[in-house]
């Protein structure tokens, strides 16, 4: 081929001469690689899959709240009712970092206490980052008051369910990263996961369970998942199991070890 | 060409050739993470750090891509030599970029948790036993440290030192490296729910690069098969005929047993070198004669055509041939001189 092309000149690149011939092609060349670097660029940056709706609402400012705090299957708040937001909630807990908010909580579960911090949502779940200081703890009571109490509604059966869809990290899933889905953050769900933040199922077809899409997960018996289960996170996946609601978050419990990955 | 060892060995081209280097990877990573957000469809953005290292991340991959397209292309079209020239160059600034991505992907996924973010690069996903979920990181940290080693060794210090055939062997592995790099993609970001775009620009770069290859290794071989045909006389081969080669230029002779030979008019003299040049194996009978001496199409290392040795001080050495005329043809002893032997060149006259 290079025998049929016009001798371009010879190039001697500690030589500051460069051919004539040779330096317009040259910088047709450097102005293709720019060029071309520029538009992949921009087709692959604006090429980007949704990352959904997930965000850490730093906007809404320090949020307080009181409920009860259960250690179980992972640290939630049972929230009491009040003026401000009269229908029972239940959220899910988190400190910063990938950090549980057990060893903070260790203490008062059981307990009704007084959180505040800032909250991550997504779609209609939520998720509080307890923060600061004095950020939970007793509810006191006043003097010359009974002790305050609150009893969370029982659980609601929802039946058995055998949904397809993801294991996610809560935490991350609801905003800390955007995407936090996917093989790509599998590795930090895994760490996510085993250093304390709740697991949920995020099922594949949206609201396929009463509505929703984000299940904390839970163990057969309403415990924390058993041991290592990183290989069925991030992945595909068929797993059947009760699904129990609390509030407004719904409760998938499993026998993980029966995870079908797809 | 020096005589001595600068950290950078910096001349007017190798700056200009760096500028624009910098230019396409600025230029790449402010669309990607400035002005590209501004036109996706989503809900809400993607995270900034992911984003960035994102970003670093397809910039390492493409500039590889084009790293390694250089090679066959200025194979296939010497008008390429000139990106050939400051590779090395390219390939450090890739290492630089790649290392961006790597660390900025610790900073987000592997940080804040009681374990040591090393530790937890390599402790957090051990599905080694399933090919969806794999670890792809493995092949991600496998490829830094390659290019890393590279970059590392890209010093003529230490092509010197180890000397061109080792340092040669070990620059090879930028081709492991791709194929790390390609792996750790696929089995990473591919399978997680990315836009098919990234898999056609991956699938595309993969072909391009095997494909110019393929073209640039069977014209290559194309032309080792047609060996110089052996003369009456043993053990001389015809190398080709005085008017095949211009004067102040060279013709490249291949011979039965593989090697090759570069055979130089300058003047009315013609002298036979071996093809290889000492510094980065350069094919030097696609060279030209400039002061006098052979001058490597790649690196412009030159050689004195009589005797194979740089003129001084360096002091680099090729083997040297024999020559003869048989009328017009040019008859070659395929059997090398020395490095640096003096053969007499062969006067020749005008037709």
């Amino acid at each position: 081929m290079a025998g049929r092309l016009p001798d371009p000149g010879f190039f001697v690149g500690y030589l500051n001469s460069v051919p004539r011939p040779l330096a317009i092609f040259l910088v047709v060349v450097a102005a293709a690689l720019v060029g071309g670097m520029a538009g992949l660029a921009f087709a692959l940056g604006t090429n980007a899959n949704d990352p959904g709706d997930g965000t850490f609402a730093r906007k809404l400012g320090k949020q307080e709240m009181t409920g009860v705090l259960l250690e179980n299957p992972y640290p939630i708040l049972r929230v009491r009712p009040d003026a401000r937001n009269p229908e029972a909630r239940t959220i899910m807990l988190t400190v910063p970092g990938k950090r549980s908010v057990k060893r903070r909580g260790r203490k008062l579960f059981g307990q009704l206490v007084d959180v505040k911090g800032f909250m991550f949502q997504r779609g209609d779940i939520d998720m509080l980052q307890v923060q600061g200081k004095n950020s939970l703890k007793a509810v006191e009571a006043g003097e010359d008051e009974p002790p305050p109490t609150f009893t969370p509604a029982p659980s609601e059966p929802l039946g058995r369910w055998r949904l397809i869809g993801e294991i996610c990290d809560s935490k991350c899933h609801l905003g800390a990263m955007r995407p936090g889905d996917g093989l790509a953050h599998k590795a930090c769900a895994n760490l996510c996961i085993s250093s304390g933040a709740p697991p949920i199922f995020v099922t594949q077809e949206e609201g396929a369970v009463a509505g929703e899409t984000f299940l904390l997960m839970a163990d057969q018996d309403g415990g924390p998942l058993p041991g290592n289960f990183g290989d069925y996170v991030a992945v595909l996946i068929q797993l059947e199991g009760e699904v129990e609601r609390l509030d407004d978050l719904l409760v998938f419990k499993v026998d993980i070890d029966k995870a079908e990955v797809l | 060409m020096s005589v001595r060892y600068a950290p950078v060995g910096w001349n007017r081209n190798k700056i200009i050739y760096d500028v624009v280097l910098l230019a396409a990877v600025v230029a790449y990573i402010l669309l990607y993470i400035k002005i590209a957000p501004s036109f996706q469809d989503v809900t809400k953005p993607t995270t900034g750090t992911i984003l960035r290292a994102q970003a670093f991340g397809t910039c390492a991959f493409l500039m590889l891509t084009f790293i390694l397209c250089i090679g066959p292309l200025a194979r296939l079209d010497t008008r390429f030599l000139p990106l050939l020239y400051n590779r090395r160059h390219f390939g450090v600034i890739t290492c630089a970029v790649a290392f961006t991505h790597a660390a900025t992907i610790v900073s987000i996924y592997y940080s804040f948790s009681p374990l040591n973010k090393y530790v937890a690069v390599l402790a957090s996903n051990t599905s080694y036993d399933r090919f969806l979920g794999f670890p792809f990181e493995v092949f991600g940290i496998f490829a830094l440290f390659l290019l890393l080693v590279l970059a590392a060794t890209s010093h003529d210090f230490w092509l010197k030192f180890l000397t061109p055939p080792i340092w040669k062997a070990i620059h090879i592995s930028v081709y492991v490296a791709y194929a790390a790099i390609v792996c750790h993609i696929v089995l990473g970001s591919l399978q997680s729910k990315q836009s098919p775009l990234l898999a056609v620009i991956v699938g595309l770069s993969v072909v391009l690069v095997a494909g110019l290859h393929l073209v640039a290794g069977r014209i290559e071989r194309q032309k080792d098969r047609n060996a110089a045909e052996r003369a009456d006389e043993a053990p001389w081969v015809v190398a080709g005929t005085v008017d095949s080669v211009p004067d102040g230029r060279g013709i490249v002779v291949p011979l039965e047993d593989g090697e090759r030979v570069a055979v130089f008019r300058y003047g009315d003299k013609l002298s036979a070198l071996a093809n290889v040049c000492a510094h980065q194996n350069g094919p030097l009978g696609e060279g030209r004669i400039m002061d006098g001496c052979v001058t490597c199409p790649w690196h412009g290392f030159q050689y004195r055509p009589e005797d194979g040795c740089a003129p001084p001080p360096f002091t680099e050495k090729v083997a040297t041939y024999r020559l003869k005329l048989d009328g017009r043809r040019i008859l070659l002893d395929p059997r090398p001189n020395e490095p640096g032997t003096y053969v007499e060149p062969v006067q020749v006259t005008e037709a």
